[in-house]
């Protein structure tokens, strides 16, 4: 395979390479010292009201949801009108889309729900796919101090990646959960749906209750111990080769790989959990 | 050092090694059996490779699920209690 790349992007990529060079050229010249500070925690803000399961917030969550969701919009922008001869840019986002829309296909039997089912798995997995990936390249992160303040740390942490956050997770798990049962009353009317939960007999109704429960917590643990494990395995192993720029074939093996493989995991359960109700 | 706090070091850090190396024995035998499956099959059809690769590596990370359970579990034992 040739990759041919035009000349804005030459200079682009150019571009962030040479930031990334020239700060660890600057690291080992000035003898920067890194230090595994701030391992798993999170800088989390007290609300002024309150006290309570709601008065606490974990800003970077938000502010890296707001950033990704800003990266999908400009790109879409940058591909809006699509040509019958695509470029470059058309052709990669339409072999990702058309992958998802033969997963949708192959296994939602009602051609009716075939669309919607697609729109919510390509948007779960553009969301997912953006944000592992993300959490792969060293950034910017702030850790918690004692006094309850925070630091902020340049390059000696991967950019933080939303899904390393269990809300952030166990939100669109949620998500999936409550739309996979309006798409299952919606299909099959409401009594037909309530009466599923008494298959095959009363006595198992705890069990089917249970077992509906149990998807998204397993949903949502997934994405959320891969992502946090491997940026936790990431920077351990990057303190012991004592500099972070250097061991650049583990983001390629736990941001890239992994990250790709648990987006594309998250959007086949996705579409199975909403198909298996369907039918 | 008082020696209580110093038992709770120890049975963290040993709780959190057994749970990580006793809980990747499972992951590791499911996924070597799908890694054998998915040989035997690429040997009697090669020219379905493609295909097996991918929902090899699928099959994979859903295996790998429990094992990484007892990773979250391990990093909570280490570093949230």
């Amino acid at each position: 395979m040739k990759i041919s790349l035009t000349k804005p992007d030459k200079i682009f990529l150019g571009t962030v390479f040479a930031g990334y060079i020239s700060v660890m050229i600057y690291m080992l010249v000035t003898g920067y010292k890194f230090q595994l500070e701030g391992v798993g925690q999170r800088w989390i803000y007290q609300l002024p009201f309150g006290e309570g399961p709601m008065s606490r917030i974990n800003p970077l969550t938000v502010i890296m949801t707001w950033v990704i969701m800003a990266l999908i919009i400009f790109i879409s922008t940058r591909v809006k009108v699509f040509k019958i001869i695509p470029g470059r840019k058309q052709s990669l986002l339409e072999v990702a889309m058309e992958y998802v829309y033969d997963l949708v296909e192959d296994s939602v039997s009602k051609k009716e729900f075939v669309r919607p089912i697609f729109n919510i798995a390509a948007s779960i997995f553009l969301f997912v796919l953006l944000s592992n990936i993300v959490g792969s390249f060293p950034g910017i992160n702030a850790i918690p101090t004692d006094g309850g303040g925070f630091k902020i740390t340049i390059l000696s942490d991967t950019w933080y990646a939303p899904t390393s956050d269990l809300n952030m997770n166990l939100m669109l798990a949620g998500f999936v959960f409550v739309m996979s049962h309006a798409f299952s009353i919606k299909a099959k009317g409401f009594k037909s749906w309530a009466k599923s939960f008494f298959e095959p007999a009363w006595p198992m109704f705890p069990m089917n209750v249970i077992g509906e429960i149990a998807k998204p917590v397993s949903h949502s643990l997934r994405l959320f111990g891969n992502i946090m494990g491997g940026g936790i395995l990431i920077l351990i192993i990057g303190y012991l080769a004592k500099y972070f720029i250097v061991p650049a074939a583990l983001w390629g093996i736990f941001g890239l790989f992994f990250g790709a493989i648990q987006a594309l995991i998250f959007t086949i359960l996705t579409i199975a959990y909403i198909s298996s109700l369907i039918d | 050092m008082e020696i209580g706090e110093g038992l709770m070091m120890l049975g963290k850090y040993i709780g959190a090694g057994l749970a990580m190396g006793i809980g990747a024995i499972g992951p590791g035998i499911g996924e070597g059996r799908i890694g054998a499956s998915a040989m035997e099959a690429m040997a009697r059809q090669p020219e379905m490779i493609g295909t097996l690769t991918t929902r090899m590596i699928l099959a994979d990370a859903i295996a790998e699920t429990t094992g990484i359970y007892s990773l979250v579990i391990a990093f909570m034992i280490l570093l949230v209690v």
